[in-house]
C-alpha cells in the first residue's frame, strides 16, 4: 500500500479511529491491532512477504533472548549474534543479491575468456522494504550484544516494533531503544503531536507529488536517451534527479514520521535539509540519517571508527561507504557511488572538518548565508549530484558514457519536456522550493513553523493547490527507495 | 482528541473552500455544456451557451466555445439554402473543437480560404459514425440543401455499431444530481478533469476491464465487423455518394475498408500524408486532439479537396438532386 494512494487514504483514518477509540484502553489489544494493521499494509503488496517478516521477527526475538542469556560468556553471545547476522544478511543476500553475485561471477569468468551459461540466475521477487526491516531487527541484536538494551519478553510488542507500518518499507530504520520502548509504553493522544503529524504528512505529500513525481518524467527521459541529448540537458537531468530523489525519499520519511505521530509514536528524523550541507560529511549527517547512523554505530565504530590511526580510519571510511552503496542495490553502480562518496569524504576527514557542522545549519546566526557558505553549499551539491549519475544509471557503462558526453561534447540546447510541458513551471517551482526549505532549515520536524495562523493557513492552501497543479494521474507513484 | 477532530474537519472544510475559490478565480476547471436528445433523436448540446474549455492542470489549453441554435459549437448559425454553397463538417470532438477558440476553428479557417462558402461544423464529443449518419438522415431537409458533406471518420472508434440508438441512459446520467454537483462544484470538476477522481472511479467500476476485453478481440473479426457496421449504416440511413466524403487517416484505417470504399465509389480523402510531411507537431501537448497547426493542415486539405472537386465534379452535383437521402 502506497502512502500516496486512495487505499491508504481510507486505511489511515480507519486504523486511527480503531486505534484510539476501540483499542485504546488495553495496550496489548492496541499493539495486536497495530500488528494486524501493519500486516494488512505490508501484505497489500504480496501476502507472501508476510511470511518473511514474521520469520525475521521470530528469529530475532529468540536470538535476542539467547544473546542476553549468554552475555557473560562472550563467545556464546557472539555466536548468537552471528546467528542473527547470518540469518538477516542471508535473507537479504538471497532475495536481493543472489542474482548479482551469479551475474558478477559469470561476468568475471567471461572477461577471462570462459563462457558460463547463466543457469543459476533465479527469478526472485525482491520483498519490499527487506533492507530496512532486516537492518532494524539486526540493530536489536547488536544493541543487546553491546549491552545497550535489555531484550523484551513481550513478543507482541516486538512484532509491532518490527512491522510498525509507517516506517516498515522505507524507514526511518529505527532502533529498539527508541521505537520498542514507545510501543511497550501506554500511549496517550496528544493534540500537538497529532497536528504536527498531519503537517508532516502534508509536507511529505507535497515533496512526493509536486517535486519528485513531476520531475520523474524529465529525469527518466534524459537518462533513457542520454546519448541523444546535449551536455546541457544531461547536467539538467542529473540536477533534477537530485531533487527528485530527495523529494521522493524525504517525502516518504516525512509521511512516515507524521503517520507515526498520529499513533502517539515519535520516529527519528531521517532528513535534515541535506541540500544545504557545506561539505560531504555534513551531507551524510543530514541525508538518510537513520541509515548513516546505523552504519556508524554498528559497523564504523566496532571497526575502530576514528579512534584508530589515520590509515585504518580511512580504511573504515572506505568500507562504510562501499557497504552503504551496496546496501542501496545489487549493482556495481551503487558500489561505485559509495566509493565516490568515500573519495569525497576522506579529504574532509583528513582536514578534521567532518564534525564541524554537526550542531549548526547554514545561516545559523543570520537570515542569509554568507558568500562562503553559498559556495560551500553549491560545491557540495555539485559533488553529490555528480555522484548520482552512478546512482541513477542502469549500468556502469551508461554512467561513464553519460559523464563522457558531458565532459567531451559540451553544447547547449534548451530542453523540451517529453510531454511538451513548459519547463519554466518546473524551474520556478524548484526555486520556490529551495527558498522555502531554506526558511524552515532549522527544524525538519515542523515545516510550517510560522506564528500567524493566517500565514499557516495560506501556506496549506498554496501547498494543496500546487499539488493539484502538478498532479499527474498517469505517473508511476511508487517510491524510489522501495526498490532498496 | 475532540479538539483535533474538530480542527481537522474545520481545516479540511476551509481548505476545500479556499481551493474552490482559487479554482474558480484561476478558471482551472473546464466547462462541459449540457447535452440533450432532441425530438428527432439527435444528441447535441443545449443551444445558446458560452463558456471556456480548459485542458491540463495548469490551464495549458484555454479556449472559448459557443453553442449555436442548432446545438453545436460554432461561430455561425446553420441556415442552409439553395442560393449558398455550404459544407457540413461532421465528426466527434476533433470537429467539435472544444480545445480551440470557436472563432478559430477548422470551419473558420476553411471559410477564410474559400470565398462565399459557409461551413457548418456538426461536431459532438462522443459521436461515432452511427451518430453522424443518423444526424444526416434525421436532418435530411437541411442536408439536402447543403452542397458538400464531409464526415470525419476515426476508424478505430467510430464503427462499433451498425445501427443508431439514442443513448438516453447517458444523458440521464449526465443530468443526475451527482453529475450536476460535479459541474457546479468547480473543485470537483477540476479534480475530475485532472484525474484525481480516477482511483475512486476505478474502485467502484470494473468497466475498464470490459473495454480491454473488447479491444483485445480478434483484429480480423473486428475489421469484418466494422465493415458490416458501415454497410448496415449506409443501408439504414442512406449515403449520398456524390456529395458525401469521408475524411480519414489511412494510417489508422484498415486496408479492407479503404478497398471497399474504392470499389463502391464512396469518396474518401486521406490526410495521412499531409500530417506525415509536416515536421511540427499536429496534436496538442496535453491531449491528442489536433492543435492549431493540425487544424490548419486539415483546413488546407479540405480547401484543396473542394477546389479539385468543384473543377472536376460538375456532373455529380447535377446528379445530386436526384440522389435521395432515404431509408
Amino acid at each position: 500500500m502506497l502512502f500516496n494512494s486512495l487505499e491508504f487514504l481510507l486505511f489511515l483514518p480507519l486504523v486511527f479511529f480503531l486505534y484510539w477509540f476501540v483499542f485504546k484502553k488495553n495496550i496489548l489489544l492496541q499493539n495486536l491491532f497495530l500488528i494486524f494493521a501493519s500486516y494488512i499494509f505490508y501484505g497489500w503488496w504480496d501476502w507472501r512477504f508476510l511470511l518473511l517478516i514474521f520469520l525475521s521477527t521470530v528469529m530475532d526475538f529468540f536470538v535476542g533472548q539467547k544473546i542476553y542469556q549468554n552475555l557473560n560468556v562472550k563467545k556464546k553471545a557472539r555466536y548468537w549474534l552471528w546467528v542473527s547476522m547470518a540469518f538477516n544478511i542471508g535473507m537479504l543476500g538471497f532475495f536481493k543479491y543472489s542474482n548479482f553475485f551469479v551475474d558478477s561471477f559469470i561476468g568475471m569468468f567471461s572477461s577471462l575468456g570462459y563462457e558460463i551459461k547463466s543457469t543459476w540466475t533465479l527469478n526472485i521477487i525482491l520483498p519490499v522494504g527487506i533492507s530496512f526491516y532486516t537492518f532494524q531487527t539486526m540493530s536489536y541484536s547488536f544493541d543487546i550484544y553491546y549491552k545497550k538494551l535489555t531484550p523484551t519478553k513481550n513478543f507482541i510488542a516486538f512484532t509491532a516494533f518490527v512491522s510498525f507500518f509507517p516506517q516498515l518499507v522505507a524507514g526511518p530504520i529505527e532502533r529498539a531503544s527508541n521505537l520498542l520502548s514507545q510501543i511497550m509504553d501506554k500511549r496517550s493522544f496528544k493534540y500537538e503531536q497529532a497536528s504536527g503529524g498531519i503537517k508532516l504528512i502534508l509536507w511529505g505529500l507535497f515533496k512526493k507529488i509536486v517535486i519528485a513525481d513531476s520531475l520523474a518524467p524529465i529525469v527518466d527521459d534524459i537518462f533513457a536517451n542520454y546519448s541523444t541529448y546535449p551536455a546541457s540537458s544531461l547536467i539538467l537531468g542529473v540536477c533534477l534527479f537530485s531533487f527528485q530523489v530527495y523529494g521522493d525519499f524525504s517525502g516518504y520519511s516525512d509521511i512516515a514520521i507524521g503517520t507515526a505521530k498520529l499513533f502517539g509514536i515519535e520516529l527519528m528524523s531521517n532528513f535534515k535539509f541535506p541540500n544545504f550541507s557545506r561539505n560531504v560529511a555534513e551531507y551524510w549527517q543530514r541525508w538518510h540519517v537513520s541509515l548513516s547512523t546505523w552504519f556508524r554505530h554498528y559497523l564504523y565504530i566496532p571497526m575502530g571508527g576514528s579512534r584508530v590511526n589515520k590509515t585504518k580510519s580511512v580504511r573504515n571510511i572506505i568500507v562504510i561507504f562501499l557497504v552503504s552503496g551496496f546496501w542501496h542495490g545489487a549493482n556495481w553502480t551503487f558500489i561505485f557511488w559509495g566509493g565516490l562518496h568515500a573519495l569525497f569524504y576522506i579529504p574532509v576527514f583528513l582536514m578534521g572538518r567532518n564534525r564541524m557542522y554537526a550542531d549548526n545549519v547554514v545561516g545559523e546566526k543570520s537570515i542569509f548565508p554568507t558568500p562562503i557558505e553559498i559556495l560551500q553549499v553549491l560545491l557540495t551539491f555539485m559533488l553529490v549530484t555528480f555522484s548520482r549519475i552512478f546512482f541513477r544509471s542502469p549500468t556502469l557503462t551508461d554512467s561513464f558514457q553519460y559523464m563522457n558526453r558531458i565532459a567531451t561534447d559540451f553544447s547547449y540546447e534548451p530542453y523540451v519536456h517529453p510531454m511538451g510541458y513548459r519547463m519554466a513551471d518546473f524551474y520556478i517551482l524548484l526555486v520556490f522550493f529551495v527558498i522555502y526549505e531554506y526558511l524552515i532549515r532549522k527544524d525538519e520536524r515542523n515545516p510550517f513553523k510560522f506564528k500567524s495562523k493566517v500565514v499557516r493557513f495560506l501556506l496549506y492552501a498554496v501547498i494543496v493547490l500546487t499539488m493539484l497543479l502538478f498532479y499527474d494521474d498517469e505517473i508511476n507513484r511508487s517510491f524510489i527507495y522501495f526498490q532498496f | 482528541m475532540n479538539k483535533f477532530l474538530i480542527r481537522m474537519v474545520g481545516y479540511t472544510f476551509l481548505i476545500l473552500l479556499a481551493m474552490e475559490i482559487l479554482v474558480r478565480v484561476l478558471h482551472l476547471y473546464t466547462e462541459d455544456p449540457p447535452r440533450f436528445i432532441d425530438d428527432l433523436g439527435v444528441e447535441k448540446r443545449v443551444p445558446g451557451l458560452n463558456g471556456y474549455a480548459v485542458t491540463g492542470n495548469r490551464n495549458q489549453n484555454f479556449s472559448e466555445f459557443k453553442i449555436n441554435a442548432a446545438g453545436f459549437n460554432s461561430y455561425r448559425e446553420f441556415n442552409p439554402s439553395k442560393s449558398k454553397y455550404e459544407i457540413a463538417l461532421i465528426g466527434d470532438s476533433f470537429i467539435e473543437g472544444f480545445h480551440q477558440d470557436y472563432f478559430n476553428s477548422i470551419g473558420k479557417k476553411i471559410e477564410k480560404k474559400l470565398d462565399s462558402v459557409e461551413v457548418y461544423e456538426y461536431g459532438y464529443a462522443g459521436y461515432d459514425l452511427a451518430n453522424q449518419m443518423h444526424l444526416i438522415y434525421a436532418y435530411k431537409n437541411e442536408f439536402n440543401l447543403i452542397d458538400e458533406i464531409i464526415i470525419y471518420l476515426n476508424y478505430e472508434s467510430d464503427l462499433g455499431r451498425g445501427e443508431y440508438e439514442p443513448n438516453f441512459g447517458r444523458i440521464a446520467m449526465l443530468s443526475s444530481t451527482v453529475f450536476k454537483m460535479r459541474d457546479n462544484i468547480k473543485l470537483l470538476a477540476y479534480g475530475s478533469k485532472i484525474g484525481i477522481l480516477e482511483p475512486i472511479k476505478k474502485m467502484f467500476s470494473n468497466k475498464g476491464f470490459e473495454n480491454n476485453t473488447n479491444i483485445h478481440s480478434n483484429a480480423l473479426n473486428l475489421e469484418k465487423q466494422y465493415l458490416e457496421n458501415f454497410k448496415s449504416l449506409a443501408k439504414l440511413y442512406g449515403l449520398d455518394k456524390c456529395k458525401t466524403t469521408i475524411l480519414l487517416d489511412s494510417r489508422k484505417t484498415s486496408k479492407s475498408f479503404l478497398k471497399y470504399c474504392e470499389e463502391n465509389n464512396i469518396n474518401y480523402i486521406d490526410f495521412a500524408k499531409k500530417f506525415e510531411d509536416t515536421t511540427k507537431s499536429v496534436t496538442l501537448i496535453y491531449d491528442r486532439h489536433w492543435n492549431n497547426h493540425g487544424r490548419k493542415l486539415i483546413a488546407e486539405f479540405i480547401v484543396d479537396f473542394i477546389h479539385n472537386k468543384k473543377n472536376t465534379d460538375e456532373n455529380c452535383n447535377q446528379q445530386a438532386s436526384s440522389t435521395q437521402l432515404t431509408k
